[in-house]
């Protein structure tokens, strides 16, 4: 076949593959949502798991994703549900969260209207829970398609020991390019690419506008009334269309105990609930494979080799300990960098016409696509600055460029959902930048910083786990730095030593989920229960 | 019924410097929707104005207008004839909606204010201590707005403006999230506190569709109606403070703006 249109189809197979498990995602989160808040058992297993694998990188799920399915299934099929697997791990969470809350969060007379006319299973979903859970979802998509497009370079194709496995996509094929050295055909890749980026894109967009006006009821986004003035009704509606609106969540979240009954009702009728048993004994029995894959996981290895990998335990650590460092510096970069362009393109409606449409496609577009480009064409100029850190700026170069827009885009949405009346009092004391910043603008975008800190973490171990051992980055260089769990896993996982990767992989989800748990809950905690701006703004 | 000498039929321009005037204002949306035309307001020293028409004809719009949140088409606002082209703490908003922040107690949101005007720290403390104790929040000042009622989280708000020493008050609805038995006791109050002889302030302009409120607060009203809003009346008020609803010219008052508010029958809006 003509080598463009191979190139041309490589592109469109990616693309499918993404939007294919994104939308698998969705279908499956509307049904274990569905399920989630119907059967109480049935939601404490599903968000416990959902949010424990959303606080542990995807990263770290590859070398189980690599025993499971190369080693088990193997084929042609095996590498394909690899590489599906991890895009779906990349973009599956947040997407089931949003869904969740969104059916957690459901008016509940709106629920009630559905029962009042006895609605059926599909025809309450479609008609009532399925319409409501389309703005969060849309919220949760720019990121979530980001995400899925980062990793198919690692996903389409990988090696372990001396044996690569591919599956026919851009990531690939772009690999057999840069190995060719076929510069046409690379250029020709990024523009098809950037083409179809765009379309995703600007579907979405225009996506979200009819999401927003159709799908959120008003106490989101107030209908804008004649004679009233416009920015408040615009702000949020903007809000609605960006990234997760976590203070609302989190207020309706409180507000409402689904679990309540409410006496003035018919009561429940007399007997059995079924559904409630089968989905606690399905939620049951999802909990009893996981642990019955982990004992057998467990029991399969030789003592001798638990003591192999307990006397590694503390290379892991240090290797940990110098990734924290870095993911420290990409955060307090990404932090600075996301308060002043984000509250500039905020503010701004005609450099954020351009601007924010410009960085939802930079960061659609994969970094480790273009980034071995950058790193030829700029080494000796940064060699010249850094000299034997060289390696170590690259790194955490492609950990920011990959990460940063999780942070940027949940404090430009956090700024656009402030109430409109602070940016008035703002203007109205003639306030300062810092004095703003201080005072209002961080304190109110609070729950928003949190998560998007939280989400940039995440994602940075995706740079870190790609950038810090890379070999033929660009014909016989490879990118590496000294020392770094990403990289020994990467190591360990290219040279067969599966067992080895995936403790260190298992023994940094307990540090991430310890984290998570430590630091990020409380944060996000203190955010709900403080600084909330909404609960600011009194309208009764 | 009678028609009082004080209902004037129109407001031109060209009178003696006011202290906040509005001048000529025509204002659209940005879909092309005209908002207003030929607008003009004139607030006097130590005046107390109020601004009613129909729901939606442009009130806040026209607030934020005046205190240059948004620039009219054509046309200005002046404060002591200097022109107004952004907001400035000498002219002070207060929100429909009650704006507090609920990270900050009660002392510190009133504090942001002179903070703001870079009034070092302990002094603005006792500025905000002082605004709280004139707003009846005397012992309130470590409370945060959750912990408050509807009225005092309006009582921080006020505060708030007033201990930015404000020259005009610009009040939007500000008792329409209360409860009566609350925004009465407000507004009681309100009057007195506004027009302490300690603060500089000099004339507020409150905007509301409750025309019993407008009528016992405002020296002055401005009616609006039509489509595109226009001035069709000013009504100076002349009852003795505190006023009280059971006051014959009350009524009279009341009737002479149900009159002028029946519903437009301006020109179609193109």
């Amino acid at each position: 076949m003509n080598e463009d249109l191979i190139i041309f189809f490589s592109v469109l197979a990616t693309a499918g593959r993404v939007l294919g498990l994104v939308l698998l995602s969705i279908v499956t989160g509307w049904l274990l949502s569905y399920g989630a808040i119907k059967g109480k058992i049935f939601e404490n297993i599903f968000i416990s798991i959902s949010e424990v694998f959303e606080s542990v990188p995807v990263i770290s799920f590859f070398p189980v994703v690599l025993i499971l399915f190369i080693t088990r299934i193997g084929g042609s099929l095996g590498v394909e549900l690899a590489a599906d697997f991890l895009v779906f791990t990349a973009v599956v969470w947040n997407i089931w969260i949003a869904e969740y809350q969104a059916f957690k969060t459901i008016p509940r007379e709106m629920v009630e209207v559905g029962e009042n006319y006895r609605l059926g299973f599909f025809s309450i979903l479609r008609n009532i829970y399925i319409p409501f859970s389309i703005p969060r979802i849309v919220a949760n998509l720019f990121p979530s398609i980001s995400d899925g497009f980062f990793y198919i370079t690692v996903s389409e194709v990988f090696t372990i020991g001396i044996t690569t496995y591919q599956t026919f996509g851009i990531g690939t094929e772009m690999q057999a390019l840069i190995s060719a050295g076929n510069t046409n055909g690379i250029l020709l890749a990024f523009v098809f690419l950037a083409l179809v980026i765009m379309i995703i894109i600007y579907f979405l967009r225009t996506f979200s506008k009819h999401a927003v006006a159709k799908y959120t009821v008003d106490t989101d986004t107030p209908v804008i009334r004649r004679g009233r003035f416009s920015f408040k009704n615009t702000t949020r509606r903007i809000s609605a269309t960006a990234a997760t609106p976590f203070t609302r969540l989190s207020k309706y979240y409180r507000r409402r105990n689904p679990s309540m009954k409410n006496e003035m009702f018919e009561p429940e009728r007399a007997g059995v609930n079924y559904s409630r048993y089968i989905l606690a004994t399905i939620g049951l029995v999802i909990l009893a494979i996981i642990l019955y894959s982990s004992t057998l996981l467990v029991l399969s290895v030789s003592a001798g080799e638990w003591s192999n990998l307990l006397a590694l335990t503390p290379q892991i650590i240090i290797g940990l300990l110098y990734d924290y460092s870095r993911v420290a510096v990409v955060i307090a970069v990404t932090f600075v960098i996301s308060i002043t362009l984000g509250y500039y393109l905020a503010v701004n409606s005609r450099a954020e016409s351009v601007g924010v449409p410009l960085i939802q496609v930079l960061t659609a577009f994969p970094a480790p696509v273009y980034f071995p480009f950058v790193y030829i064409a700029f080494y000796p100029d940064f060699h010249s600055v850094f000299g034997p850190l060289t390696s170590e700026f690259f790194v955490i170069a492609l950990a920011f460029i990959s990460t940063f827009y999780y942070l940027f885009y949940s404090f430009w949405m956090g700024v656009k959902a402030m109430p409109s009346e602070y940016q008035e009092l703002m203007k109205n004391l003639n306030m300062g930048f810092f004095s703003k910043m201080r005072r209002v603008i961080i304190p109110s975008t609070f729950p928003y910083l949190i998560a998007g800190i939280s989400s940039t973490i995440n994602s940075t171990w995706g740079g870190l786990m790609i950038g810090e051992y890379w070999p033929s980055i660009y014909g016989s260089r490879t990118l590496e730095v000294s020392n770094g769990l990403m990289r020994f896993i990467d190591i360990n996982t290219r040279s067969g030593n599966l067992g080895a990767a995936a403790w260190a992989s298992f023994v940094f989800g307990i540090v991430v989920v310890v984290f998570s748990i430590f630091f990020t809950r409380r944060m996000m905690d203190l955010a709900r229960k403080r600084y909330v701006a909404e609960e600011g703004v009194f309208a009764a | 019924m009678r028609n009082p000498a004080n209902l004037v039929g129109g407001v031109g321009p060209g009178q003696p410097i006011s202290l906040l005037e509005s001048v000529n204002i025509h204002f659209s949306y940005e879909n092309g929707y005209k908002v207003f035309e030929n607008i003009n307001i004139s607030v006097g020293q130590d005046k107390f104005v109020g601004i009613v028409g129909p729901s939606g004809i442009g009130k806040s719009t026209l607030l934020r207008i005046m205190g240059g949140f948004l620039a009219p088409d054509s046309g200005a606002t002046y404060l002591m004839g200097k022109k107004i082209t952004k907001p400035t703490p000498k002219v002070v908003f207060v929100h429909q909606s009650i704006i507090t922040f609920p990270w900050m107690t009660a002392l510190e949101n009133v504090m942001l204010s002179p903070r703001s005007m870079k009034v070092p720290q302990s002094e603005a403390e006792i500025v905000a201590m002082k605004a709280l104790e004139d707003v009846g929040l005397q012992g309130f000042e470590e409370l945060y707005p959750k912990e408050m009622s509807g009225g005092m989280r309006q009582r921080v708000a006020i505060a708030r403006a007033l201990a930015a020493n404000p020259m005009v008050l610009l009040m939007d609805e500000p008792f329409s999230h209360l409860d009566e038995l609350t925004a009465e006791g407000l507004r009681q109050d309100i009057y007195n506190i506004l027009f302490r002889v300690d603060t500089p302030l000099k004339g507020v302009v409150l905007v509301s569709h409750n025309l019993t409120e407008v009528l016992e607060l405002a020296d002055e009203i401005y009616i609006l109606n039509n489509i595109p809003a226009t001035v069709v009346g000013k009504l100076v008020v002349d009852i003795p403070r505190p006023r009280s609803i059971r006051n014959p010219k009350f009524s009279e008052y009341l009737d002479i703006l149900y009159t002028k508010l029946s519903p437009p029958g301006g020109k179609k809006n193109e």
